[in-house]
Parts: structure tokens; C-alpha cells; sequence
């Protein structure tokens, strides 16, 4: 198999520490039934590292990430996240979710629970934490994401920038170590994309780790360390964002960027 | 080029498109066809609504305690006066009605406690009534305890028979239905094939054939010396025949809620009995509110049939009374009767269900 990543010198992780990666994977390979959707990814993702990954629909972008919390299961090669290395055993993967914070296409709030139970639950359920120490944690995040006002509401009274935020805030009150984006601003109006957009910077700010699969390129340009392109399956090319937007190695990365950045 | 630079006020509908008599004009009389169709249904009702207040109620005989004390021109409610106590009680002995009457005020206690929103302790509630109010209710109405005298359960009938069947069927069929829904939906592979076997098994084979079974061919294969009560046989298999039913009705509903809640809470870290007990489940059954009540309803209606084990509910003793020589001729009298208080609960549950789903409804799924 052909790998044409391009890993210039700075992003190249063979001379740094073990502890220092959050997520490690290693010759990953899964398929659903006879398609081969991840086939050998190799991925890197050191503490405090922004990526973005892009590539065209059906690429593998989001079955990647979701294979890192154990959402989806790989069939070969070996996946590290936080030094602990994903198996079977379920309480493995529930302490690696612990430490994995997620947030989803379509928000995926709960809707029978108010934004504040929605992000109470988790602290409160799975960290054991006294309601009154959940409801003040929830509520110093809902006011990061701006949204405090709406605490008591249900998320269906709320609009989808707004939900998607409240998302965010939910997995923030967890503590993640690493933050994964599946696609957070595609199933929003457009007016709607820059609240969410400006959250997630200032996450970035933060020094938060984050793995990021969007089709924002001006997100990717202005926070992330490494933009990664999938195509069927496959890590194409990998690469700081101003020589991966400027001059992109593959030809099919340079198709892909002129298909979305040309119009 | 700009349109409206001022906000446009409100103002009101035009005359005659809202309010009572224009819905009238617009649902009823639309037309000649409509208003014809409107016209003759209003004359079949008048057909069928007169000649029935006139039986039930203005020729109707209240008062007195024989067969001569009705005109025979309006209904006889004399008979089911004369027999109301049987009704509630079955045979149970007449000088211990109090015991039955105390479980009866608790059992009414309790679903009002439940039902009205405003009182609180609702949790210690639902406790008091599913681990202590059971073992009051037995005490009392069994006896055998603190000098009571034993009523054995072949002596208990009525509506009191009824409404034990009734909730001890539904509350036991909810649990085990969830169980099974859960253990249908299971990816451990003997977990799945015994929970399909087991609703499958149940719900292929009619309510009277187990009833049938439970009451006729157990004793014949157990040993005598395992006798269990024919009541407890009935209620056991009223139980599962129905969770069987309420498991198929829960999966629909667990089937209906998306992927991405499971997922949600999943990423979250939770455990699987934590994703389904705080985030699928109450979801599932929100939704599932009219299909549970309807179950309910069909089992509180499939109670009747313990009739042929020869347990006396309320149908089964208004029945009973039919064949009293002192009374012939007031069965419909009795089956009005009976389907009334039939009507009473089934339609109560109805309206509490739709109540809830108004009450628990919080906007749109996602």
C-alpha cells in the first residue's frame, strides 16, 4: 500500500515520549461486512494538538474518530488513547470514554432532560458527583459556551447552533482529555455555523486536544497543528495547514481542496 | 427595491372564519351532501339516545329488594342493588367485608396519591405501594394473622377479584416485559434466543389455554404435596402472557429511539444498564405511553376470562347471579352493569394516559 503522507519535520512524532500521546493508532484496519473502510491508519495525536481531518463523503473520516471512544470497533491493529490500549473489555472502554469527550453531527442532546440535567448526568452518574457540585460545574461550562440563560429549557426549544453548544458544554463537564468533533457545524444554518465555530476556537485556545473532522477549512486554517485528508479509507496526506491549503502533495488532495474552495 | 418599511400590525381573522358557528359551517353543513349526512346522523343518534335514557334511567326501578318491586318497563337496578356486595366481594363472608373495604380505600388512596401532581413524596409512595401495601393487602384480606379469620382465596370475587388480577398483572408484566425487550435487543447470543423463545411462546398461545394449563394439567404432573393456589396459578399466568406482550410493545419503542442517544451517552462513559436506565428507557416508554396503557387495557378486559378456572371476578359473579332462580331474567341489567365499571376503569386509564403523554411531552425528538 502507498502512503503519500507528507510528514514535514515538526508534526514527525518518532522522538517523543509515550506519555506525551493522547491517542495512538497503530496499522488500524475495520470493515463493515466486506467493505474496507479504515485501511492501515496510522494517527498520532500528541496532548495539546489540534487536527482537522477532511476528505469527501464516505472517506472514513468519521467511522476514524469514532473508533477512538470505542463507538465503532476496529478489527485489526492497535488503538492507545491515553496510554491505556483500547480492548474488548468493557470497562476499559468505558474508562477510556471517561477521558474522551465527543460531540456529534446531530447534537445528540437528550431531549427528555433539561440542558442543565443534560449536562449533569454524566458528572453526577458516572463520576459520582453531588448534584449541587454537577449543577455548578455544568453551569460554569454553559456559561463558556454562552448559553447559561437557557439552562432550564429542553433541548427542543432551542436552535441547533444553540444545541450543538450545549453539547459541547456537556462534554466539557466531563474533563476530557481529548475532544472529538464529528462533523459538529454540518447539520447547521448557516447563520448558525459561526457560534459554534467561535466556541471551538476558543477551545483550541485553551489548549485543548482535539481531533476535528470538518469541512471548515477556515477553522482548519486558523487553529489547527496538522490537517490529515482521508480518501477511501486512507490517509492521504498529512500536513501543517498552510503548506497542506497552499500546495497540497496529492493529486487527489488538490482535487478535493478545489472542489470545496473553488466555487 | 424595499417593500414595507413599517412592521405590518396584527389584525384580526376576517368575521366568520373562527369561532363556533363557523366551525359548524365549515365541518358540518359544507355543502348540501354534508348537511344531509349531518341532519341524518343527528336523527340516528335522537333514535338511539332517547329510548336508552328512557330504559336506564326515567323508567328505570332503583328501589327495593325483590324481583316485584320492578314495573318491568324501564331497567331493574333493584337486582344489581340487591347483589352489590357480591359483586364487590364475591363470596367473601359478609361479617369480614371490613377487612376488604380497608384495601380497597388504601388501593384508592394510593392511585390518587399517584395521580394528583401536586402531592409530594411521590417516591416513598410508589415504595409504600409495591413493597408494603402487598403485604398489608394480603394480611388483611387472607387473614390467618392477628386473630383475623382465614378467607381462602376460592371465597374472594367480585371487583375486589378483578382489580387484583388486574394490578398485580400489570405490575408485574412492566418489569418482566422491560427484561425481555432488553434481553430481546441483547447481542449475548443465549440471553436473545431465550428471551424470543420465551415471548414468542407466550404470546402464541391463548390466555384461556394457560389459564387452562395452570389450572387443570400443573396439578396433574406436580406433586400434591406442591399444590399452589389456584389464584397464584392465574396470576402467574395472566403475568406472563401479558409481559410477553407489554416486552413486544416496549422493543417498539426502544426501536424508535435514535442511535445517536445511545451513542451520546455512551460517549459519555456510561455503562450500559446507565445509557438504558437514564437515557433509553424513559425515552422509550415516553413514547410508549399509549401502547402500555392499551396493553393494560386488554389485560384489565382479560381478567374476565379466569372464569373458566372457575374464579369468580366481577363478570364471572355478575353471572353468577344471573342463574339465581329469585332473579331470572335481569341479564342485561347485569352485563350493562358489568360493562359500566368495565367502562369506568379502562376508560379512567385511558384519559390518565393521555394526560401523561401531554404532561411528559418536552418538544421534539431528536
Amino acid at each position: 500500500m502507498t502512503q503519500a503522507a507528507t510528514n514535514n519535520s515538526e508534526t514527525s512524532t518518532s522522538d517523543t515520549s509515550t506519555s506525551d500521546l493522547m491517542v495512538e493508532m497503530r496499522n488500524v484496519n475495520k470493515w463493515y461486512g466486506d467493505f474496507h473502510v479504515l485501511r492501515d491508519i496510522y494517527l498520532e495525536v500528541k496532548r495539546g494538538e489540534r487536527i482537522v481531518v477532511c476528505g469527501p463523503s464516505g472517506s472514513g473520516k468519521s467511522t476514524l474518530i469514532r473508533c477512538i471512544n470505542h463507538l465503532e470497533e476496529h478489527q485489526k491493529g492497535e488503538i492507545v488513547v491515553g496510554g491505556i490500549p483500547l480492548t474488548q473489555d468493557v470497562k476499559r472502554i468505558e474508562q477510556i470514554r471517561r477521558s474522551v469527550g465527543m460531540v456529534f453531527q446531530h447534537f445528540n442532546l437528550f431531549p427528555h432532560l433539561s440542558v442543565l440535567e443534560n449536562c449533569c448526568i454524566a458528572p453526577m452518574w458516572v463520576q459520582k458527583k453531588p448534584r449541587k457540585e454537577a449543577e455548578a460545574l455544568a453551569m460554569e461550562y454553559l456559561e463558556r459556551v454562552r448559553i447559561a440563560e437557557q439552562a432550564t429549557k429542553y433541548p427542543g426549544q432551542l436552535s441547533g447552533g444553540q444545541q450543538q453548544r450545549v453539547a459541547i458544554a456537556r462534554s466539557l463537564c466531563m474533563h476530557p482529555d481529548v475532544m472529538l468533533f464529528d462533523e459538529p457545524t454540518s447539520a447547521l444554518d448557516p447563520e448558525m455555523i459561526k457560534e459554534v465555530l467561535d466556541v471551538m476556537v476558543e477551545l483550541a485556545e485553551e489548549g485543548m486536544t482535539m481531533i476535528c473532522v470538518t469541512h471548515e477549512m477556515g477553522f482548519a486554517k486558523q487553529v489547527a497543528d496538522r490537517v490529515i485528508f482521508m480518501d477511501q479509507g486512507q490517509i492521504i496526506e498529512e500536513n501543517a495547514p498552510e503548506p497542506f491549503f497552499n500546495n497540497p502533495q496529492s493529486e487527489r488532495t488538490q482535487l478535493f481542496l478545489s472542489q470545496i474552495l473553488g466555487h | 427595491m424595499i417593500h414595507n418599511k413599517e412592521t405590518i400590525p396584527q389584525r384580526p381573522a376576517p368575521k366568520g372564519t373562527i369561532g363556533p358557528i363557523a366551525w359548524l359551517r365549515g365541518n358540518l353543513f359544507n355543502g348540501p351532501v354534508n348537511s344531509i349526512f349531518t341532519l341524518l346522523g343527528l336523527y340516528v343518534l335522537y333514535l338511539l339516545v332517547v329510548p336508552t335514557v328512557q330504559w336506564a334511567f326515567i323508567d328505570a326501578d332503583w328501589v327495593g329488594d325483590s324481583r316485584e318491586d320492578c314495573s318491568r318497563v324501564g331497567a331493574c337496578w333493584v337486582f344489581v342493588n340487591a347483589r352489590f356486595s357480591q359483586f364487590m366481594y364475591g363470596l367473601y363472608p359478609s361479617e369480614e367485608y371490613w377487612r376488604a373495604n380497608i384495601v380497597f380505600a388504601m388501593f384508592a388512596g394510593i392511585i390518587a396519591w399517584m395521580v394528583i401532581p401536586r402531592l409530594p413524596f411521590k417516591r416513598w409512595m410508589t415504595l409504600f405501594a409495591l413493597l408494603i401495601f402487598p403485604v398489608i393487602a394480603y394480611v388483611l384480606l387472607h387473614g390467618g394473622y392477628f386473630d383475623l379469620p382465614r378467607v381462602s382465596t376460592h371465597r374472594w370475587g367480585g371487583l375486589m377479584l378483578t382489580l387484583l388480577l388486574a394490578s398485580v398483572g400489570m405490575i408485574g408484566a412492566l418489569p418482566i416485559g422491560i427484561v425481555l425487550a432488553l434481553g430481546r435487543r441483547s447481542n449475548m447470543p443465549i440471553v436473545k434466543t431465550f428471551c424470543v423463545i420465551f415471548i414468542e411462546f407466550w404470546r402464541g398461545v391463548p390466555l384461556i389455554t394457560i389459564l387452562f394449563m395452570a389450572s387443570v394439567m400443573l396439578p396433574l404432573f406436580l406433586p400434591s404435596e406442591l399444590s399452589v393456589d389456584r389464584l397464584i396459578r392465574a396470576l402467574i399466568g395472566l403475568t406472563l402472557f401479558q409481559s410477553a406482550y407489554m416486552a413486544e410493545v416496549i422493543r417498539g419503542g426502544l426501536q424508535a429511539i435514535p442511535k445517536g442517544q445511545d451513542e451520546a451517552a455512551a460517549a459519555l462513559g456510561m455503562t450500559y444498564w446507565k445509557r438504558m436506565g437514564l437515557i433509553v428507557m424513559p425515552q422509550a416508554l415516553k413514547m410508549m405511553i399509549p401502547g402500555i396503557v392499551n396493553t393494560f387495557i386488554s389485560l384489565f378486559k382479560d381478567t374476565t376470562l379466569v372464569m373458566i378456572i372457575g374464579l369468580f371476578d366481577l363478570l364471572g359473579i355478575v353471572q353468577a347471579a344471573l342463574s339465581d332462580s329469585r332473579w331470572l331474567g335481569f341479564s342485561i341489567e347485569g352485563y350493562v352493569f358489568a360493562a359500566f365499571v368495565f367502562w369506568i376503569f379502562c376508560f379512567s386509564m385511558s384519559r390518565y394516559s393521555q394526560y401523561l403523554e401531554r404532561k411528559l411531552n418536552t418538544g421534539h425528538k431528536h
